[in-house]
């Protein structure tokens, strides 16, 4: 039996904060399985940024398991967990964070200079992935040329161009009005529907009960783990622990 | 083997990417980017402008120093380059060269395929109305042209018969014939009279125009047989002798002349010798230790004037790494590693401080040619002091640019991107 693409184990995320110890994540476990939507909801101080920043191993745990794709995250080098991110995990974030000074193409190509892809394969996957996600025109224009939800597009199809396991997105809409922010949502389900395993990180219960699973944490512990409307439905995690 | 040619495709995808940020971000800030490289353009054009005029000054002393002859050895009581005045008084009261040494040089020193006598003084030349003073006066003899003395113009130059007969023949240097003569052809001055020092000579023949040596003027004097020099103007004069030989003789041959000499002159073999061979070489050794120590200055004022412009490079890329935080975490978030982080921004820097180098190694060169143009220095410029110019640039780019790339590649990805 082939193993879950995410397998988390009772993991740990200790700050020490002026003298104190801050307990971030404090024994989490969950498993996602490949092609799944997820998202991870709570309010802010829940855990759920420190949670996407070891899931996107932008950082280690202080204790715990967790194993992507079959790989043991725990004990990597900087250098090889700058590969694992640039080959297993796709970030779209609240703010963007495209390059002002490149185009789109450019800035979607990003990832694959990082993997040593040839210049001509490069343009022509960057110009697929954009194409892909409705941009076919607007390929040579800078960030400050587009809307928000055009950016958000750009972001999209930059986590995409290098085919990676997990689509890792921190409230991507949370910078956007609604009509847009519901364009970036069914661009998500589309590409759930495509087979892409996706991770959505947001306090919105809204947008939580659009996925089909979603794990509530508080207090850097998991307090609910279930189908995206029912989770959602939770109100107040310390009422429901209570 | 798959492995490696994705390595380098990587390297060098990476290598581009950062050029082209690099050059992006100089483009996007052309007058920070102006202003970070002034220090570097204003050091890099010191020391290109002081180098290339220093060289030129090379170039013109070799070139008049070619005026002594490379192959000869000037014989004399005088070192040329005297170590203090205690040395000048010895040297001053060592016993005179006269015909005796020559004589014995003449007839001993095998090697040597030339010998001359040189006496020489300072005096005035008169022809009808017209009087020159201060003119080199020169007694030699038929060999002092094989020497490395010029040539004649017209006419002839010495004789043996000349020196033996004791005839008050002349041959008049370029500037004195034009001098005493004005609009004359040098031909038509052959047969004419001169006075010198109150003597009478014929003149025989006219040197060709030989330029300046160390601000001499080499075509100002008067050249007549040394047996009539000593004659005439005065025999209590010390010779100097030139003794030409063949390259790769010479040093056989100063050997040669010391032990003639030293006989002759009866020096005990526990004493010094008390005369002085000099070389032509021996000038450009001292003025290339001389032009050697303002290098150094030069090169020291450069170098400091690079360190100031480092620092400001420094300090515009410690801002540029601040500012572009979050772009730092974001490259670093799909995939950037460390060690690309840290050669994108040195690629930055170095690039900065190159294109000022080029800048400031263009203004250099022109500052030397402005220069060679209102000043009698002259200017060279050498492929070697261009390279250096970039070179040293491209060098403290990189050098002061570690500290902030290192800062950048250094930045903790989720702390970056979360940066306002």
């Amino acid at each position: 039996m082939a193993e879950p693409l995410i397998v988390v184990e009772e993991l740990h995320r200790h700050y020490v904060v002026g003298g104190e110890t801050v307990r971030a994540l404090d024994g989490v476990s969950f498993t996602i399985e490949r092609g799944e939507w997820v998202a991870i909801v709570g309010q802010s101080g829940s855990g759920k940024s420190t949670l996407m920043n070891l899931l996107g191993c932008l950082d280690t745990p202080s204790a715990g398991v967790y194993r992507l794709n079959g790989s043991d995250v725990e004990g990597l080098a900087d250098d090889q967990l700058a590969d694992l991110r640039n080959r297993e995990i796709g970030f779209v974030f609240q703010t963007f964070q495209l390059l002002p000074r490149a185009s789109a193409v450019q800035n979607v190509e990003l990832p694959l200079v990082y993997r040593g892809v040839p210049r001509r394969e490069r343009r022509a996957r960057a110009e697929a992935a954009l194409r892909a996600v409705g941009l076919a025109n607007r390929m040579t224009h800078r960030p400050n040329e587009l809307s928000g939800g055009q950016r958000q597009r750009v972001a999209i199809a930059r986590a995409l161009v290098g085919e990676p396991s997990i689509l890792l997105a921190d409230e991507p809409t949370g910078n956007l009005d609604s009509a847009t922010g519901e364009e970036i949502i069914r661009l998500f389900s589309e590409l759930h529907q495509r087979g892409h395993t996706i991770i959505l990180v947001t306090h919105e219960p809204r947008l939580a009960a659009r996925c089909p699973r979603a794990i509530r944490l508080s207090d850097g512990r998991v307090v609910g783990d279930g189908p995206g409307a029912e989770v959602a439905a939770l109100s107040g995690a310390r009422a429901v622990h209570a | 083997m798959n492995r490696v040619t994705r390595a380098f495709v990587r390297a060098g995808a990476e290598l581009a990417e950062a050029v082209r940020i690099a050059l992006g971000s100089l483009v996007g800030a052309r007058l920070r980017s102006f202003l970070t490289t002034l220090g570097i353009v204003i050091g890099v054009m010191t020391v290109i402008a002081i180098v290339a005029i220093i060289q030129g000054l090379n170039r013109s002393f070799e070139g008049q120093i070619a005026n002594l002859g490379a192959n000869t050895l000037y014989v004399s009581k005088f070192a040329w380059l005297a170590q203090g005045r205690g040395e000048w008084w010895e040297m001053r009261n060592r016993k005179d060269l006269g015909k005796r040494e020559l004589a014995a040089v003449e007839r001993e020193v095998t090697l040597a395929t030339a010998v001359a006598p040189q006496a020489g003084t300072r005096g005035t030349v008169t022809r009808l109305d017209k009087e020159l003073s201060g003119v080199q006066l020169i007694g030699t003899n038929a060999r002092y042209l094989d020497t490395g003395a010029g040539s004649v113009q017209a006419g002839r130059f010495l004789t043996d018969t000349d020196v033996d007969l004791e005839r008050a023949v002349a041959v008049l240097g370029h500037a004195v014939a034009e001098r005493l003569f004005p609009g004359a052809s040098p031909e038509s001055v052959l047969g004419q009279r001169v006075t010198l020092e109150g003597h009478p000579f014929t003149v025989v023949g006219v040197m060709a125009k030989r330029g300046q040596m160390l601000g001499m003027d080499m075509d100002s004097n008067v050249t007549m047989p040394f047996t009539t020099f000593l004659r005439d103007l005065g025999s209590k004069r010390s010779l100097n002798l030139a003794v030409a030989s063949a390259p790769e003789d010479l040093s056989a041959l100063e050997d040669q002349i010391v032990g003639v000499l030293r006989r002759v002159r009866h020096v005990p073999p526990d004493k010094k010798d008390d005369f002085a061979i000099n070389r032509q070489e021996q000038f450009l050794r001292i003025y290339r230790q001389l032009t050697g120590a303002l290098y150094g200055v030069a090169i020291g004022v450069g170098l400091i004037t690079l360190v100031v412009g480092g620092i400001g490079i420094m300090n515009i890329m410690l801002v540029s790494v601040t500012e572009r935080t979050r772009e730092i975490g974001v490259r670093r978030a799909l995939g950037a590693r460390r060690r690309t982080i840290l050669l994108q921004f040195l690629i930055e820097s170095s690039v900065v401080a190159a294109l000022g180098g080029a800048v400031g190694t263009t203004l250099g060169l022109g500052v030397a040619q402005l220069v060679a143009l209102l000043t009698p220095l002259a200017a060279a410029v050498t492929p070697s002091a261009v390279a250096l110019g970039l070179g040293f640039s491209a060098g403290v780019g990189l050098l002061f640019g570690s500290w902030p790339a290192w800062r950048a590649a250094r930045l903790d990805p989720v702390e970056a991107l979360r940066y306002e």
